[in-house]
């Protein structure tokens, strides 16, 4: 007999303590490890554990653009593949990419490409993949945060990282760093991304109601816990080399 | 195109003898930047903040001002360089942008009447003409003055698969750069290994006026031509030779953001001579 598991969601996503379902604070983040360079083959590459959320990154080029005619004779082009594998979610996912993956490329993309110097490159591609092995709420912040990472992994010249995470509103409470089960439950949903170099919102996307006052307090939160992701991520960029570095002066540097 | 005979063969070994010297002149002398003495160790990231001291400071190679002109951001990763007052940020990871006057290591890929394909390495295929393999000299005709002989040409023959050490003519952003193999130390390689490392990284195993260059050849005895597309051609007296330095020059792209590495990878070098047995 087949395994049947109903799409059931709890009447209310906070503890008895206060907490929400998976023991967290209102403005905690999930735990967060970002490791780069992970893949040999691709010029630049990164990992992320995001709670359950697993990705992997991996950028190419510059490099030439195929099909030939998506090629830009005054600029270069990023073009991101976000996918899903199959056993990435619940119910088995169908490998085809869908439309969401279209979406969440193009959302991507457009929040990348800010950072990129692509006039330096006419006629080629960038090429950013982005595969999720496990996907728990989220994906589409945590898969900017990566690509970020996997681009300045590759050397590709750019103006700052970006950062991005969801900020939502769950049993009229707001929260920072939804779960799959707060975002599927709960009543609205805000993935933001940050650029650093000028502390723009590249990304803002919302789904859910809320009043306009609530707005600037969802902003207000996001921004505290994007700063925390971004020391992590600097800190991924950097641990490879410093860990060579004292490994060959015997831990004095 | 089946023209060559077995003397030009024999003709290319001959002039392998000579890459003893080919080393010393592949230094340039602004890709020491790694041994500088101002380059801090300090690691920067993209977007990380260099000095907001915008009167004193300019913004040099891999940084630029921001808009407002209040700070100067990295756009590498890489290692923050102070040099006079120009801040630099010398990259860590990177691909190879061909520029004039580089020496490649060229791979070709492709042929036809009019050209070679190579691969250097960069984003475009290089492009290779039989005018620029034309070695100088009296164009040998045939019986009284007639036309060019064509199985004795000037021009040298490759064929897909060759490993060339080639000079970059011309290179822009938007054409595809051309190659020439007339000149000291260019042409053919019948022999020896290629490896390929991370571009940004050649300096490093260059050295300061090419001291690492120099130790590597005198401790492994072997023949090294560095380019700048990161590829290295190496040729050893054994394998065993062939082996070390190979092992030596990964060695120096894992650890190029690191001080004293000369010395490092002379003890290295020693050390692994004793373990391996060799001479």
């Amino acid at each position: 007999m087949p395994l049947v598991i109903k799409d059931e969601y709890p009447e209310k996503l906070f503890r008895e303590d206060g907490k929400r379902l998976d023991g967290r604070e209102k403005t905690e983040l999930r735990p967060i490890k970002m490791e780069v360079g992970v893949i040999e083959n691709a010029d630049g590459s990164a990992y992320l554990e995001w709670g359950n959320n697993k990705i992997y990154a991996a950028v190419y080029g510059p490099r030439e653009v195929h099909p030939h005619h998506l090629a830009k004779p005054d600029s270069g082009i990023l073009r991101v593949f976000y996918r899903m594998t199959t056993y990435s979610v619940f119910e088995r996912k169908r490998p085809a990419p869908g439309r969401r993956e279209k979406e969440i490329s193009m959302v991507i993309t457009d929040c990348l490409k800010p950072l990129l110097f692509l006039e330096l490159y006419p006629g080629t591609a960038f090429e950013v993949f982005i595969e999720v092995m496990d996907a728990d709420g989220g994906t589409r912040c945590a898969s900017t945060t990566v690509a970020a990472l996997a681009l300045a992994d590759a050397g590709i010249p750019m103006k700052s990282l970006v950062t991005a995470v969801a900020v939502g509103k769950i049993d009229d409470q707001l929260v920072v760093d939804l779960s799959g089960i707060e975002d599927k439950a709960g009543q609205a949903d805000l993935p933001c991304a940050i650029t650093w170099f000028n502390e723009e919102l590249s990304l803002l996307q919302f789904d859910g109601d809320m009043n306009i006052e609530q707005m600037d307090e969802f902003l207000k939160l996001a921004k505290s816990a994007l700063s925390e992701i971004y020391e992590l991520q600097l800190q991924a960029l950097k641990k490879k080399y410093i860990a060579i570095q004292e490994e060959v002066s015997g831990g004095n540097t | 195109m089946s023209f060559k005979d077995e003397e030009q063969v024999s003709k290319d070994d001959n002039h392998e003898d000579e890459e003893e010297e080919a080393v010393i002149s592949e230094e340039d002398s602004d890709l020491d930047e790694f041994e500088d003495e101002e380059t801090t160790r300090n690691l920067v990231v993209p977007g990380e903040i260099l000095t907001t001291d915008t009167k004193t400071y300019l913004p040099g190679r891999g940084t630029l001002l921001t808009p407002d002109r209040s700070k100067i951001i990295s756009l590498n990763i890489g290692l923050k360089q102070t040099k006079k007052n120009y801040i630099n940020v010398i990259p860590l990871r990177g691909f190879y942008t061909p520029r004039p006057g580089d020496k490649v290591i060229a791979l070709v890929t492709d042929k036809n009447p009019v050209k070679y394909r190579c691969d250097i390495n960069a984003k475009d295929d290089a492009v290779l003409k039989p005018k620029n393999t034309m070695k100088r000299g009296r164009i040998s005709r045939g019986m009284r003055g007639g036309p060019p002989d064509r199985n004795n040409s000037n021009a040298e023959m490759y064929d897909v698969g060759d490993i060339l050490i080639a000079k970059v003519l011309s290179a822009d952003r938007l054409n595809s750069p051309e190659l020439t193999t007339v000149g000291k130390y260019l042409g053919k390689k019948n022999n020896g290994i290629v490896i390929s490392i991370d571009p940004p990284k050649i300096p490093r195993v260059i050295g300061r006026d090419g001291s690492m260059i120099k130790n590597l050849k005198n401790l492994t005895k072997s023949t090294i031509f560095v380019t700048q597309n990161g590829r290295i051609w190496l040729k050893g007296e054994d394998i065993a030779h062939e082996r070390l330095l190979i092992d030596a020059i990964r060695k120096i792209e894992r650890e190029a953001h690191t001080v004293g590495l000369t010395d490092r990878m002379i003890e290295f070098i020693e050390n692994e001579k004793k373990k391996r047995g060799l001479k």
